[in-house]
């Protein structure tokens, strides 16, 4: 595999509707535990295909067994109580949970399936993980009553499901932060702590993605988050962010995570605007430090756009390989 | 002492009647209902949130904000001389909106509140009280920032609208300026904004509410605007409470006690209190208690257990200053 334009994706894919529905029949109780993993398997096997015929560098399993990013962990992490319905934006909701008592890690929660994804394809399969900040932030605290108690507690139980991840043999793992930039001047640092706690002393590589808030507050002090890779949504503001890293440059240390497709926009992308967006950002990142993404998960669009977004995206970079000889 | 809302409540609840919207904006969205068809949920929706506050004994309700795809790009989309651009994170909230981008002067096209307002005026026992964001904050979470020319051409914008709910009977018109609490004093010229917004009112009272976040440095500026009531957010603001205890003040207050961002639930006798702490300072026969901001933040069932917490402290208010 070329180290230059590496291409991934963020983590969930549209779930397909047969397993959509067997979700809501789980919940009716019409449908049995062992009946609705067998869809999930069945459904994050069609995500990995699609990826395969799609031609990936690295793989995601989808997030089929996950409600959203946070809910899910509301749902597993002792000390997290499930939650109701409120809006995030749009016509988008999801279960907000409550924190209702000390939050504790007893067991892996993501290992298991992304076990079976790793067994379906050579290629690497990320462990998908949300971060403590961003779960703290997007729950009810109704237990500790401070962000910092409550974001390390969280920090210490998402490490110990790191570390489960990377003993499974997860080579990538990609811890979300898109709430991290909610109070930059107050918890940025508290933040950066908690991915610490999160990361240390466990064998792979961190990514971490970031979305639609004040970016710009936060650069350059991302850089100091400890991971490899730093993932962006640019594509949503037509790159604007890069403007960024023109007036302070990239830690080269660091890869950045390109997000090129509008995953809140059914219109599908040209080759050469997604081009555009991938030379800009080369006059600022080497290629082997720049990773070619959507600009975060797929679950909002449909499996048909999914597949025409990422056809998109993989030959822009294809072509800005050739282009480039790279 | 009365008790209204500050806006937003949210719109689905448990179950697949409780996410009639839901779905029906997720049909409108694959053509297979008409613009109408999804108007008819909406309406419908909005009429039971209306009548949820009620039932509760909200004296002052609000339509629920219930057509608004978000606070910025439900005025944004409707006024001319605005595009809708990129999402961006709502203050420090788990939501978004889409960013308003200035292409051309901006003008009033027509009303973008009163069918609403119509709709929940129609189906209330209680008094239904319009919300519009105001132009500061439209301006300062536009994509080119508060510049005073924006601030000034929104404020003329909502001249109109303002004018218009109260040709269509809104007997209390409110403005959300949530932005207000990122700064430490007020815009340069906001008297005069606030007075141009507000010049078509004819009888209808005021509100101007603030919040996530307190406005203690300018809380005796907010106090000196052509606004009959000041709502302030005394939760995520408790700031203020500080600078409240030492003023004066001659007007009603919106006391936003009630935490609209966190489930757990308050004690109504420790906000009653709360209140009653200012009642040799604050006029409470013409104040209300209310959630510390929109109540969209919660589930369905846990804002309406907060509107039963509000009703309960404002009797006790009321009982202990009868």
């Amino acid at each position: 595999m070329s180290n230059a334009l590496r291409t991934t994706t963020v983590g969930s894919f549209a779930k397909p509707d047969y397993l959509q529905r067997a979700r809501n029949r789980h919940s009716a109780g019409k449908v049995t535990a062992k009946e609705l993993d067998g869809l999930t398997r069945q459904a994050t096997k069609e995500v990995v295909e699609v990826q395969k015929e799609l031609g990936l560098d690295v793989f995601v399993h989808g997030e089929m067994e996950r409600g959203d990013m946070v809910g899910y962990f509301g749902e597993n992490l002792p000390g997290m109580r499930p939650g109701e319905l409120v809006r995030s934006y749009g016509n988008r909701y999801y279960h907000k949970p409550v924190i209702a008592s000390e939050v504790r890690w007893d067991a892996p929660v993501t290992v298991d399936l992304w076990r079976y994804a790793q067994s379906l394809t050579d290629k690497p399969m990320k462990g998908m993980l949300t971060g403590p900040y961003t779960i703290v932030e997007w729950s009810f605290d109704e237990h500790y009553g401070s962000r910092r108690e409550a974001v390390l507690a969280m920090a210490r139980a998402i490490h110990h499901e790191a570390e489960a991840l990377a003993k499974a043999g997860a080579k990538y793992i990609q811890v979300d932060e898109p709430a991290i930039h909610t109070r930059p001047g107050e918890d940025f640092d508290l933040a950066v702590e908690a991915m610490g706690v999160v990361v240390k002393g466990v064998s792979a590589e961190f990514h971490t993605h970031i979305c639609y808030g004040d970016v710009p507050k936060i650069y350059p002090g991302m850089l100091r988050l400890p991971v490899t890779q730093i993932h962006l949504a640019f594509k949503n503001a037509n790159f604007e962010l890069l403007h960024l890293l023109e007036a302070d440059p990239w830690d080269s240390k660091k890869e950045l995570g390109l997000g090129v497709l509008d995953v809140h926009d059914h219109h599908v992308e040209s080759v050469e605007e997604v081009k555009e967006g991938i030379k800009h950002a080369l006059r600022l990142v080497p290629a082997d430090r720049l990773w070619i993404e959507p600009d975060c998960g797929l679950k909002t669009r449909t499996p048909e756009e999914v597949r025409k977004k990422l056809r998109v995206m993989v030959a822009a970079r294809d072509e800005v390989r050739r282009d480039l000889a790279l | 002492m009365q008790t209204t809302v500050v806006g937003s409540y949210p719109r689905v609840s448990n179950g697949p009647e409780g996410q009639r919207l839901r779905k029906a904006i997720a049909m409108w969205e694959r053509q297979e209902i008409s613009r109408e068809d999804l108007r008819r949920v909406q309406v419908d929706v909005l009429h039971e949130v209306v009548a949820e506050q009620a039932a509760v004994g909200v004296d002052l309700v609000t339509d629920g904000n219930i057509t608004w795809y978000d606070p910025l790009s439900h005025f944004a989309a409707k006024m001319d001389g605005l595009q809708v651009g990129a999402l961006e994170r709502y203050f420090d909230t788990n939501t978004y909106y889409r960013r308003p981008q200035r292409v051309g002067p901006v003008h009033w096209r027509g009303p973008m509140t009163v069918e609403d307002y119509s709709a929940a005026a129609a189906a209330s026992a209680a008094p239904a009280k319009p919300v519009l964001t105001g132009p500061y904050t439209l301006a300062a979470l536009s994509a080119e920032g508060a510049s005073e020319e924006l601030v000034m051409e929104f404020a003329e914008a909502l001249m109109h609208e303002v004018k218009a709910l109260a040709a269509a009977g809104a007997p209390h018109i409110q403005i959300n300026e949530p932005a207000l609490v990122l700064r430490t004093d007020l815009p340069r010229g906001y008297n005069h904004i606030a007075g141009l917004v507000l010049r078509g009112k004819g009888n209808a009272k005021t509100t101007l509410f603030t919040y996530f976040g307190g406005v203690g440095p300018m809380l005796d500026d907010l106090l000196m605007l052509p606004f009959d009531v000041l709502g302030l957010d005394l939760v995520q603001g408790a700031s203020t409470l500080k600078a409240l205890a030492v003023t004066d003040v001659e007007k009603g207050l919106a006391f936003g006690l009630v935490d609209a961002r966190n489930t757990k639930l308050e004690d109504p006798k420790a906000v009653a209190k709360a209140v009653l702490a200012f009642k040799d300072r604050v006029p409470l026969d013409r104040s209300y208690l209310a959630p510390s901001n929109g109540l969209e933040f919660l589930p369905r069932a846990r804002a309406r257990e907060k509107l039963e917490v509000l009703v309960t402290a404002a009797k006790l208010v009321g009982e202990a200053t009868a």
